[in-house]
């Protein structure tokens, strides 16, 4: 069968990224919306250093899981998968670019705009494709 | 968050920069009225921003949940101020209608206080805003219709 778990994690890490991509370009509509209003800090969305490091840590078997028991044997080791990684909204508050207190580059933002909509096509390429080869199972 | 928050954010800037523009046109239009209703010569306005949805710029580990983790919603106006701290420019021209009659500026007339040099520059900086936020709708315009084609 093809529906494997691997296909099923393909597609909720893609789904995952859609959903990152969307809300970082939101986060740079509402950046560049803002770039002539004073005392506005610009927002940075955080989200693929936290998909890797969720990764990595699945490959990594803890050494004693058994030791890390409550009494009762509740468990407090709880694994982190990437299903518990959201993306971030982080508030860049620490800089200023102009006089009026707003850290908003516009060309910065630009760029960053046009990036997250190659990466947004990108990814829904994959989306496509992982489908193209279910079909070409099913057929 | 839905698909039409980037299209509405990037549309509350095009309406912010289109009334910036407004702004410095009446200004610039304006730019040798004498004569106002409320007396004096004409004062220039100002365009007040400000964001939708105002930022926590505090970190508490007690902060409200509806507060963090949220995107903002675009920029909105909140005032258009008259410009009356700085003095108007005085220009000698006794022969005018509305020159001072007494004082010490006896035979000066009043002019705005609209610097044509810096409006002209605040024009420029306001239509590169509102070229950036159409480039954001039509960026938004194309990722939705890819989106639309998945599966075909």
């Amino acid at each position: 069968m093809y529906y494997t778990p691997a296909f099923e994690k393909n597609l909720n890490m893609l789904q995952k990224s859609l959903d990152a991509s969307l809300l970082r370009y939101n986060v740079i509509a509402n950046n560049i919306a803002n770039s002539e209003t004073p005392n506005f800090k610009r927002s940075v969305v955080n989200f693929e250093a936290q998909l890797k490091r969720a990764l990595d840590a699945e490959k990594v078997k803890p050494s004693f899981p058994g030791k890390l028991k409550f009494k009762r044997g509740v468990s407090f080791f709880t694994p982190k998968t990437y299903r518990d990684v959201e993306p971030k909204v982080v508030l860049d508050y620490l800089t200023t670019a102009k006089n009026n207190g707003n850290n908003v580059d516009i060309d910065e933002e630009m760029m960053n705009a046009v990036s997250t909509q190659l990466q947004y096509q990108t990814m829904l390429q994959a989306v496509n494709s992982e489908f193209m080869r279910l079909n070409m199972v099913l057929r | 968050m839905g698909i039409y928050t980037a299209l509405n954010t990037a549309s509350s800037g095009l309406t912010a920069e289109r009334t910036r523009l407004d702004v410095i046109a009446d200004n610039l239009a304006n730019v040798d009225t004498t004569r106002t209703p409320e007396g004096g010569p004409f004062r220039r306005s100002r365009v007040v921003f400000r964001p939708r949805v105002s930022q926590p710029y505090w970190r508490s580990p007690f902060l409200p949940k509806y507060l963090e983790n949220q995107i903002g919603r675009g920029v909105r106006i909140v005032d258009i101020q008259k410009d009356y701290m700085s003095k108007p420019r005085l220009v000698w021209d006794p022969t005018h209608p509305d020159a001072i009659k007494t004082g010490p500026q006896k035979g000066y007339v009043e002019y705005p206080n609209v610097n044509v040099v810096s409006e002209m520059v605040d024009m420029i900086s306001a239509s590169r805003a509102y070229e950036a936020n159409v480039t954001i709708i039509n960026g938004a315009k194309s990722m939705f219709l890819k989106a639309l084609e998945v599966g075909r």
